[in-house]
């Protein structure tokens, strides 16, 4: 049985039983990891309010056998509550963590996409994070996941994209017509928009128009639930709720 | 070889939250050796229940009247009828009721929102409410949702809706607990009640 100590930010904890709870930490030194809370739903003093979705903590572990964690104390580093002052930063944050729930796998390190999600987790409850800050965040995750979409050039044949590109998320991101072409399935994108994300991954932090956004959310979703396999959750609340 | 009637009995006893085989046996045994009353009672119980135990036409509480009659919260003419406090759930409004500090009306949402697990404002009885503050004239909403992410998100999306339509939006308050000594006060509850100060 080992016993250590690793800084996680809480991506999910689901109830299990009457008492416990399983909670999905991305950790700083192990990627995610899923631990077993004995008594969290009950015992007060232990872990409450501690477990919530965000949370960047200090968590006390222990491994068991065949992989599983169980979790001994946790230590609050940070509770970023002032994101939950605001339907929108709420929103965007919970979506964060879903999004890098399923972009990371157990056991697979992922430093600097804790230290991404940790920044983007202050800036929210900074209240200095908008809707344009949001597709940063995940061109970000994305591209430290190893799924980095590509906007311009065409990302088959390297050159100009032209004036009618469009987007597949299985060729890696947006083409040029013609090879396009090849293909079986595409859809439409406005060179404009290709070029707007092109530029938010290239790290500029020019905010977009509405517009913009929302063709930008639809390429994403795309991208994002042809990589996982499946649409993520939070992403259908931020519509029925509507934020972005 | 147990018998088929008693194999079935623990498998139903199996399905309920916190009942494994071999609790769900032993139940069925108790059952078994105790007098044919309690095993009849029970069954008694069940039926009723299911049959006559429905949700408010109103707040969405429970009741046991006729279909489509209000229930006793929404019936009672001593209450406030100013004054709506909105809960998730059934148990909390009877822990509220306990308190016998609140005498106005209730509203059961049924859940909470919640993002990750893709439950939205359709699943929970919120239409339900916009309806019934649009035909009756309450000044005050209490939102009594648990103070954890769902709840404080449901807090946040039912204030975005209610407040434009003129209506006084309050929160319970969050903080220390009653008797409590600060120094074993957890971390996260006292953060929060220290950024939820008040002036004296
Ligand atoms: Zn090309
Ligand atoms: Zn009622």
């Amino acid at each position: 049985m080992e016993r250590f100590v690793e800084e996680g930010l809480v991506l999910s904890a689901v109830e299990y039983g009457e008492a416990d709870k399983i909670v999905t930490f991305l950790t700083k030194g192990r990627g995610r990891l899923s631990a077993f809370a004995a008594g969290a739903r009950k015992s007060k003093r232990r872990f409450a309010g501690a477990l919530e979705p965000g949370t960047h903590l200090k968590a006390q572990l222990v491994e068991r056998r065949g992989d599983t964690y169980r979790l001994d104390k946790v230590d609050v580093v940070q509770s970023f509550f002032h994101v939950r002052d605001d339907l929108a930063l709420l929103a965007r944050s919970l979506y964060c963590l879903e999004l890098v729930r399923e972009l990371t796998r157990d056991a697979e390190p992922h430093p600097e996409l804790f230290e991404a999600l940790r920044a983007y987790l202050v800036l929210l409850d900074a209240k200095k994070a908008g809707p344009t800050s949001l597709l940063a965040f995940e061109l970000q995750a994305l591209s430290m996941a190893g799924f980095r979409p590509r906007f311009f050039p065409c990302a088959s044949c390297g050159q100009d994209i032209g004036d009618a590109p469009r987007f597949d998320p299985d060729a890696g991101g947006v083409l040029c017509q013609g090879c396009a072409l090849r293909v079986a399935a595409s859809v439409p994108v406005a060179a404009g928009v290709a070029k707007s994300l092109a530029a938010l991954q290239a790290g500029l932090r020019t905010p977009l128009e509405s517009d913009v956004r929302a063709r930008a959310r639809e390429l994403l979703n795309l991208f994002i639930a042809h990589h996982l396999g499946r649409r993520l959750k939070s992403v259908d609340f931020m519509v029925q709720v509507g934020v972005d | 070889m147990t018998p088929d009637a008693l194999n079935r009995l623990v498998a139903q006893l199996a399905k309920l939250p916190g009942i494994g085989e071999k609790t769900a046996q032993r139940l069925a045994f108790h059952l078994l050796r105790a007098p044919p009353e309690l095993a009849r009672g029970l069954a008694q119980s069940l039926t009723e229940v299911v049959d006559r135990v429905r949700l408010c036409s109103r707040c969405f509480s429970l009741t046991e009247g006729e279909a489509g009659a209000p229930c006793g919260f929404c019936t009672d003419t001593r209450r406030d009828d100013r004054v709506l406090c909105v809960v998730e759930g059934i148990a909390d409004e009877l822990a509220l009721e306990r308190t016998r500090e609140f005498r106005g009306r209730y509203h059961v949402l049924h859940g909470a929102l919640s993002p990750l697990e893709g439950i939205g404002p359709d699943q929970l009885r919120i239409r339900e409410l916009l309806v019934r503050l649009q035909g009756q004239a309450f000044e005050e909403v209490i939102v009594a949702t648990n103070p954890d992410v769902e709840g404080e998100a449901t807090a946040l999306y039912l204030t975005r809706l209610l407040k434009p339509m003129g209506l006084k939006v309050t929160r319970l308050a969050q903080g220390l607990p009653m008797g409590g000594d600060l120094e074993y006060a957890d971390q996260a509850t006292l953060a929060r009640a220290l950024s939820a100060r008040r002036d004296l």
